[in-house]
């Protein structure tokens, strides 16, 4: 089969291939070549070699917003999941109005970034106010779980839809076989539905983490990086070091922190796919 | 061209296999065709673009005047059968879509920067208009941003800010205008206006409020007060390094704003520009400050008559407040992009030129876009605020100059707006030591690195 | 037991209603605000209902939709969802499927390059890609879709490969045997068997397409083109102001098709569930 398949190869992979090539691994590559570059727009790129990298390091506000990304994107990463698995595990139960449960938890999704960060700014500053907590611009704490809440507000329906998907891919065969030996409800979750949707688990954790590593429009519209950087996301760094900088010399070093970025991230997901990969069964 | 060529085989390319791989979809097989006619019209539609006439494409800076530039550049090419194409950046997003449009084929011909710090980063882009026609009509040449002895750009709208006043309130408070001459008359009549707000049913200052959406008016308009009276003592238009001489004056008219306004100082984090301008027009608060381009948001129909407004000058304790008129200038100039053909730029000469000169491009700007323009043949504005900026100069008042486009860089200017924001929440002395030092260290760093490497 | 069991069905349903009621009430909010005056919409207001003061009926939809060319962009909007996701479903699909089913270095090395895609911010590309675009005109609404199916087949492989790891290679070995080519084995066998994840995909790759600032913005020919979500951004004006009341009943607007379709795709999930073709 594998040899037929083969013979396709221009049908089947050329067309992705080829747009991709244009769409990403072209811009990609000229990119890569830009950190290395002084400019001000794409045209007049001047070649310096190594120096925006060794700017970077000097850049406290760099090292700043990659610490908040990591500690966000942990916190982030297991909150989604847990509750989106838990939703998923409710709504494949049969309950009455499973579907209009399904469509609500995943309407935030169908609102674009920027004015989900507005609503979301107005509403916990709302609370914060009721609490008599100073608001988001000047509360650091309050940014890092109002973010939290909010890409949970709007993931976890995407995620809970993948695993429902995962879920009644589970065999009832294998769940029957639990039930006559006597598993209770604790251990059939454990023992077999969670091994049977490792793979979704999988997916969703790989995306929960780079969307996280990549959150921009819903930081950037939610807190700006308020207060002093405090709230800054990697993505909304390198954006900041782009435009609200004058002068050649910013323009490179953004470039460069987004490739420094790339390889962090990389490395991370790289980390995280071979750790839950290795956990899932082959069927 | 061989990066071209490259292009044009890798889209044939995909053209031909996706039509030979996505047979199946009707609507890719469609757009197919199309992607494929584009790419072998590539040349064809550079040339037309820069045809002999030449063509002008303005990279509009001012959102809400998106539509008045659409019809004026219609009646030019009516007129000329010069082309011109505005495209307006949305708001935020101007240095964004220009760096991005720079880099394309048929980049924008026409631009704005907003004063020095902005031509730092495009002063290679921009065309030397000393020769210009239109450099002749400026009424004065601080109007026409120089690099050395290049003038790269030219200042096409004045505008100005101060305290928009709501008269019928300040009376019912028992004012006028006329009872507030110095920063000391502001003080009083503010507190004055706190200490009945019960029964008067109002407060004497529209939040102030710090979200992005209005915090430039503190950050960037209020700090340009401090910034210009110290640029005057010390004979300078621009430093290295800014004593802050007058910041305790900050301090006083910083405090006077968040204390005697309609809501807790705590909650000005969150107060957006469309709060303030809300309750001005809903009458919660006599004093707004902002500036001549807010007319159009306050004057009107179902909104305030011009003899229910006025602007007064944000009087700072400092210097001779008799004489002190409105905070007068422009952060809105023009640069004609010199990488663009030698048709294209001459177009775009003309056009600008036209545009400042002609009754129709003149009434534009003047009654359609509510601007004060900088030349020769500029018309009565319509625009109240304007007006009363005309007056109080014929009057011999003394406008305060925008200092603020020499500030360093955003962050400064953001660096200062945290501190503000933070001393708004608590007003404890070593808070405000936060926005002294963001503002006098701050800008030191800042310009360092603006500046340095 | 079963009585039990219905009890605590019954609970669940109660905390599910709760939550769902907390999970729409920001979306409510902004319809509430689509519906009133302008001066009516400030931090303090946002959460009132209209009142017959604050009312503004559909004065704000009129405003949205007369003002600023709503019609023209939508259908840009549309027409570029519908492409590019039409564009990504079905080729990188079949990538996908080739992907999983050949093992080989090069496979290897593809699917790392997809995945790799997935973890570059777009700010590194943005402006390489705009200029890559406009060289080879890639910049209408009738071919942007290869930019987005070239930006997003790093998602969608990775997806679609997740996903086909799980369909058993029997089905599709038989039906080579039966004589049918790799073309007709994926067409026949494979796709109708990948309908969840096909809807999933699409759903997902539609909501960003749809959704999306920064890209057209930067690759779209600018001068021509305006989609739905560039147009929002014409609501907030230079200085700080914010047509509030026009920008959420555009909002609104934006929200109403991807629900229709989100709907519409639902059904598919439940039904390709149950059709039973997944079932390992």
């Amino acid at each position: 089969m594998e040899k037929a398949i083969k013979r396709y190869s221009p049908i089947f992979v050329l067309p992705t291939l080829l747009a991709f090539t244009i769409g990403f691994i072209i811009p990609f590559l000229e990119g890569l070549y830009l950190a290395f570059c002084q400019f001000t727009t794409v045209r007049d790129a001047a070649f310096i070699g190594v120096g925006n990298f060794k700017r970077i390091f000097s850049d406290t506000t760099f090292l700043q917003s990659f610490k908040f990304t990591v500690l966000f994107a942990l916190a982030s990463i297991i909150i989604i999941n847990v509750i989106a698995f838990g939703l998923a595990l409710l709504l494949t139960r049969n309950l009455k109005g499973t579907n209009i449960f399904r469509t609500v938890f995943f309407m935030p999704n169908l609102i674009g970034g920027i004015v989900l960060g507005y609503i979301w700014q107005i509403l916990i500053n709302c609370v914060l106010s009721l609490v008599g907590e100073p608001l988001l611009a000047l509360n650091s704490t309050a940014g890092y779980w109002g973010l939290i809440a909010l890409v949970s507000w709007q993931q976890i329906g995407y995620m809970m839809i993948i695993y429902i998907a995962g879920l009644q891919n589970v065999s009832e065969d294998l769940l029957e076989a639990a039930q006559i030996d006597g598993a209770s409800a604790w251990k059939t979750l454990w023992r077999v539905k969670l091994p049977m949707v490792m793979p979704s688990i999988t997916i969703c954790v790989f995306l929960t983490l780079t969307n996280s590593f990549k959150l921009f429009d819903q930081s950037l519209a939610l807190t700006g990086g308020d207060p002093n950087h405090l709230t800054e996301t990697l993505a909304l760094n390198i954006y900041y070091t782009f435009y609200s900088r004058a002068g050649a010399q910013w323009k490179g070093l953004g470039q460069a922190k987004a490739v420094l970025f790339c390889v962090l991230v990389i490395v991370i997901s790289l980390l995280q796919l071979k750790a839950t990969r290795s956990k899932e069964v082959q069927q | 061209m061989k990066k071209k060529l490259l292009a044009l085989t890798l889209t044939g390319a995909l053209a031909m296999s996706l039509l030979a791989g996505c047979g199946s979809s009707g609507d890719t097989a469609a757009t197919d065709t199309t992607a494929a006619e584009d790419t072998t019209t590539t040349e064809d539609t550079a040339a037309d673009t820069t045809s002999a006439e030449g063509s002008v494409y303005y990279l509009n800076f001012k959102p809400e005047q998106d539509q008045q530039w659409q019809d004026l550049a219609a009646v030019y090419t009516e007129e000329t059968g010069v082309p011109v194409t505005v495209v307006t950046a949305a708001s935020g997003q101007y240095e964004t879509t220009l760096m991005s449009e720079m880099g394309k084929s048929g980049a924008p011909t026409l631009f704005q920067v907003n004063g020095p710090v902005g031509l730092a980063n495009w002063k290679d882009y921009c065309y030397d208009l000393s020769d210009s026609d239109i450099y002749g009509e400026l009424t004065s040449d601080t109007y026409a941003l120089k690099d050395g002895d290049k003038v790269a750009g030219i200042g096409y709208v004045i505008e100005s800010y101060g305290l928009i006043v709501n008269t019928d309130l300040l009376e019912q408070a028992g004012y006028t205008t006329d009872d507030i001459q110095s920063f000391e008359d502001l003080k009083a009549v503010a507190e004055d206006i706190t200490a009945r707000s019960d029964e008067l049913g109002f407060a004497a200052f529209t939040s102030a409020g710090m979200d992005s959406s209005s915090d430039w008016r503190f950050k960037t308009h209020l700090a340009n007060l401090p910034i210009y009276f110290e640029y005057q003592d010390r004979g300078i238009t621009s430093t290295d390094a800014i004593e802050g001489t007058y910041l305790d004056n900050y301090r006083a008219i910083w405090d006077l704003y968040i204390n005697n306004s309609t809501c807790d100082p705590a909650e000005l984090s969150a107060k957006t520009a469309d709060d303030a301008t809300s309750e001005f027009l809903n009458g919660q608060a006599v004093f707004y400050q902002n500036g001549s381009w807010e007319y159009g948001n306050v004057a009107g129909e179902g909104k305030f008559s011009d003899d229910q407004l006025a602007m007064i000058p944000i009087y700072f304790g400092v210097g001779d407040e008799a004489n002190q008129g409105l905070c007068t200038g422009t952060e809105n100039y023009w640069c004609v992009n010199n990488q663009a053909d030698e048709a294209d730029i001459q177009a775009t000469l003309d056009f600008i030129y036209w545009c400042v000169t002609s009754e129709e491009g003149t009434t534009a700007m003047a009654t359609d876009m509510g601007f004060v323009i900088p030349f020769k043949n500029a018309q009565e504005p319509t625009n109240l605020f304007v007006k009363e900026d005309q007056e109080m100069t014929a009057a011999g008042k003394t406008p305060i100059s925008w200092n603020f486009t020499t500030m360093p860089s955003e962050e400064w200017k953001n660096g200062v707006g945290q501190a503000l924001t933070a001393y708004a929440a608590d007003q404890t002395d070593a808070n405000w030591d936060g926005v002294v030092s963001a503002f006098v260290d701050g800008w030191a760093t800042e310009y360092a690195l603006a500046n340095g490497q | 037991m079963a009585k039990r069991k219905k009890i605590s069905n019954i609970n669940w349903s109660i905390l599910l209603t709760i939550l769902a009621l907390l999970y729409v009430y920001p979306i409510i909010m902004i319809i509430f605000n689509s519906l009133k005056q302008e001066t009516a919409i400030t931090t303090n207001g946002a959460f009132t209902l209209p009142t017959s003061e604050t009312f503004a009926g559909l004065a704000n939809y009129v405003n949205a939709i007369e003002s600023k060319g709503f019609l023209q962009s939508l259908g840009y909007s549309l027409l570029i969802t519908v492409t590019s996701v039409a564009a990504i479903l079905i080729c990188c699909s079949m990538c996908a499927w080739f992907i999983t089913r050949v093992k080989s270095k090069i496979s290897q090395a593809l699917y790392f390059l997809f995945v790799f895609s997935m973890v570059v911010p777009f700010q590194m590309v943005m402006f390489t890609l705009s200029q890559t675009a406009d060289a080879l005109k890639l910049n209408t609404p009738y071919n942007i879709w290869v930019i987005y199916l070239g930006f997003g087949a790093g998602l969608a492989v990775f997806m679609f490969a997740g996903f086909m790891k799980s369909v058993p290679l029997e089905v599709e070995e038989a039906s080579m045997i039966d004589g049918c080519n790799p073309l007709q084995t994926f067409f026949r066998i494979v796709l109708p068997m990948l309908r969840p994840t096909l809807v999933s995909v699409g759903i997902l790759e539609a909501m960003w397409v749809w959704n999306d600032y920064l890209l057209p913005t930067l690759v779209l020919d600018i001068k021509k083109y305006k989609t739905i979500p560039m147009l929002i951004q014409y609501f907030r004006g230079s200085y700080g102001r914010v047509e509030m009341g026009p920008m959420m009943a555009c909002i609104t607007l934006t929200v109403i098709p991807i629900v229709i379709v989100y709907l519409l795709g639902q059904k598919h999930i439940i039904k390709g569930v149950a059709a039973g073709a997944v079932k390992g």
